[in-house]
């Protein structure tokens, strides 16, 4: 008697099948959106309207952050969303501060010409990942409730995100030097991404780049040895020439902050 | 005068030639009417030179020819050389405790070099083109490149005083200079644009 579909369909072949099939559609589609990543080949128009999400991890991160950035060329940039930990009052204070240095800037060069103030930046806060001294039991709980959040924040923009007549989506750029909360907004890119949520890898959005804090010479952050070997930055940037070519990969470029 | 800054601050230009050879052209050019204008424009109050055992005789007789030359309003002071080292006189440049911040302008023994970048005080090293086998134009040189000193040349002293408030503005803004290929490195600008598609 031939067996019926049903017993054929939970035959161990059938299933070993299965399962190494979806193992390959999964290894084939985290290789595809995994570095190395090819480049934009269209050139970008200075001008054209972009997002920038910059993560803030807390005090000396954000510190180092905002002062890598103070070059920042708003027409480039035109748009900016901080991301700051709930409870983080300092990094909130001096995203606020940053962007009004922006607005003030002005300069001979342009630069610090438009696409700044209220309109131009909001700050999203997010749920820490993880408290300092929380248990390892909650915690998943936690950074579960932080990427959540990150997606709404990469999905649309925050506070002061109800800007007329301009939109912006996904940010085109994400730039992070942790610590934790880093991780998890880059984790939910990469989500995004994998599944091509509306777009998000299809149309080369939410590219990453990894800046490791200029407190490490010689041996890489816990962020960093994440970003670097398990969800991969697209680019990751060391500031010390003893970490240059970690993982085959990590840029020396000089200090940056 | 054009005295820049604080008032009753003195702003000291140290020259020194070594205790090994003698750099007569230095002294020259560092009393030369054009470079103690650079001086006083960049808001010098003193110039003090260490000109070495046989200085002495260009020394005076050139400082008796400024003499006549009112206008830079510069005090001049020299002597031959101190046994006990340089430290009073880089601590003097330094502007301790309560001066301005002034240069140093040094031949390019790498002794007095180290000296003065530990002090951190801006540095013009001029190597003396009149010795023979000059590795020391190669130190003044990799020491230029890697943002640390100011490479000087006797024929255009003037000139480094402006430069050597550059170095200084740029020694004391945060972050520390990058040296050799990344000096001129665009950083995380560069990679931004890169990854975003925005080609200069």
């Amino acid at each position: 008697m031939p067996p019926s579909p049903l017993t054929l369909l939970a035959s161990p072949t059938f299933l070993l099948t299965t399962a190494f099939a979806l193992l390959l559609a999964l290894t084939l589609r985290l290789l595809a959106i995994l570095p190395p990543r090819p480049r934009r080949t269209a050139p970008r128009r200075i001008g054209d309207p972009t997002r920038l999400l910059v993560v803030l991890g807390s005090g000396g991160h954000t510190a180092e952050m905002l002062s890598a950035l103070r070059q920042l060329d708003t027409q480039k940039y035109t748009r900016r969303t901080y991301v700051v930990s709930s409870g983080d009052a300092f990094s909130a204070r001096k995203a606020d501060e940053f962007e009004r240095g922006l607005e003030t800037r002005g300069g001979g060069d342009g630069k610090g010409k438009g696409n700044t103030g209220a309109g131009a930046y909001d700050i999203a806060v997010v749920p820490r990942a993880r408290r300092v001294h929380q248990s390892l039991l909650t915690a998943p709980w936690s950074a579960g409730r932080c990427l959540w959040a990150c997606f709404g924040v990469l999905r649309v923009s925050g506070k002061n995100g109800d800007v007329v007549g301009q939109e912006y989506d996904y940010p085109d750029l994400i730039l992070t030097n942790g610590p934790a909360t880093a991780v998890i907004v880059i984790l939910a890119a990469y989500i995004l991404r994998f599944f091509d949520v509306g777009g998000a890898n299809s149309r080369g959005k939410m590219r990453t780049i990894y800046m490791e804090s200029w407190a490490r010479v010689t041996t890489l952050s816990l962020s960093g040895k994440l970003l670097l070997w398990v969800l991969k930055a697209d680019r990751m940037l060391v500031q010390w020439e003893q970490l240059k070519g970690m993982g085959g990969r990590a840029e020396f470029l000089g200090v940056l902050v | 005068m054009s005295l820049q800054g604080k008032k009753a601050s003195k702003k000291l230009c140290f020259v020194t030639v070594g205790a090994t050879a003698s750099f007569n052209s230095l002294i020259s050019a560092t009393l030369h009417p054009q470079f103690l204008d650079a001086l006083s424009k960049a808001g010098y109050t003193n110039l003090l030179v260490q000109y070495g055992k046989d200085g002495k005789a260009v020394f005076d007789k050139l400082t008796s020819e400024l003499d006549g030359l009112a206008g830079h309003g510069i005090a001049i002071d020299g002597f031959d050389f101190n046994r006990d080292g340089l430290d009073q006189e880089l601590k003097a440049a330094k502007g301790l405790p309560e001066n301005s911040e002034g240069v140093v302008i040094s031949h390019a023994g790498s002794g007095t070099i180290l000296a003065v970048l530990r002090i951190d005080v801006p540095l013009v090293v001029v190597p003396n083109e009149d010795l023979l086998d000059n590795h020391q134009v190669e130190l003044a040189k990799v020491l230029e490149e890697q943002g640390y000193v100011i490479y000087g040349r006797l024929e255009d002293l003037p000139a480094t005083i402006a430069k050597s408030e550059e170095l200084r503005i740029r020694h004391k803004s945060w972050p520390p200079v990058n040296s050799g290929a990344h000096r001129q490195a665009r950083g995380l600008a560069g990679v931004m644009d890169e990854e975003m598609g925005f080609l200069d």
